[in-house]
């Protein structure tokens, strides 16, 4: 089973700074995703699935509709699997409800005065965010448990919550560990063979907010992949499927 | 530091954890959820704390940079 955990917004110098070695696993660095004009999550996860820069099509109905964009699963690498799951990823099983409900509590949180009404609004925030973290989990561990040849899980846990958050340590630390011990949980598994960690991007501080950086966070368990691009993941995993 | 656990609570704890493939002990389990109830009491307290530490100006940059993003309108 080829297996890849996908996070969004995974710091690298977080997962250095909290020395999360199952996050780093054998060989792990930083993408190059230089490429686009900003790093933007359903245009990089796009870009990653589909094996080509995606920016402009992601782009062509504007930055408000882009989050229901909807690959086919023919312009995928997912394609060369025989029965794969991908869960929660955008651009292909994105679920809009959630993420979308998580986008309008961001946008009354900005556009608030009122501090203690701010302050409700980011615990609900949070709390919608570990919900769904949870949720998906449930949902990836399951799928690890049967009987396939692909599984994709995608986390946003640590971009929803770094936002809002990324100044507070003790809560990002504790994301960091929680998605370490899923790391821990998934090499366990005997039926997991290769194991691809990978996000799309990284975070950096504005103040106690969160910010998207110029490069994403990759690891595997077969193979030092120097600084790849984001588009390279296609070929690499049609070569481990075909190996297998 | 050893803890003394009520035998009930472990019996308990073995009988959770034996379909469990990620808990191969009862002093894993009882590790895992601690830090559970810790980070979770960390978080509640610093949430209290860091109230009021938004600056204004952080807060316009980071809406602009969302909003160019795709995160706002």
């Amino acid at each position: 089973m080829i297996v890849i955990f996908a996070i969004d917004a995974l710091e690298y110098n977080l997962v250095e700074e909290f020395n999360c070695k199952n996050l780093k696993q054998k060989y792990y660095g930083k993408t190059d995703i230089s490429e686009f004009s900003q790093p933007r999550t359903m245009v990089l996860w796009s870009s990653f699935m589909t094996g080509k820069n995606k920016e402009d099509d992601v782009l062509e109905d504007g930055n408000k509709e882009m989050w229901n964009k909807k690959w086919d699963i023919k312009e995928t690498f997912f394609s060369f699997f025989e029965n794969p799951v991908v869960l929660d990823l955008p651009g292909f099983s994105y679920d809009l409800g959630f993420h979308g409900k998580s986008r309008i509590l961001l946008k009354n949180f900005f556009e608030t005065k009122n501090l203690e009404k701010k302050e409700n609004l980011k615990k609900e925030y949070n709390k919608d965010a570990f919900d769904h973290h949870r949720k998906i989990k449930d949902k990836f561990f399951k799928a690890l448990g049967e009987d396939r040849d692909f599984v994709l899980g995608y986390f946003s846990v640590a971009d929803v919550i770094g936002h809002l958050n990324f100044g507070n340590k003790v809560i990002m630390k504790m994301i960091y560990i929680e998605l370490d011990e899923m790391a821990e949980k998934i090499k366990k598994n005997k039926r997991v063979k290769s194991l691809i960690i990978l996000s799309d991007h990284g975070m950096k501080a504005i103040g106690r907010f969160g910010d998207h950086s110029e490069y994403g966070f990759w690891s595997t368990n077969f193979k030092d992949l120097k600084t790849p691009k984001i588009t390279e993941f296609y070929e690499l995993i049609r070569g481990i499927k075909n190996e297998s | 530091m050893k803890v003394e656990i009520d035998n009930e609570i472990i019996e308990k704890i073995k009988e959770r954890i034996k379909d469990m493939d990620e808990f191969d002990s009862v002093e894993g389990y009882v590790d895992y959820i601690l830090k559970q109830i810790v980070g979770r009491l960390e978080e509640e307290n610093k949430i209290k704390v860091d109230k009021e530490e938004y600056s204004k100006e952080d807060e316009k940059k980071v809406k602009e940079r969302l909003k160019s993003l795709g995160y706002l309108d």
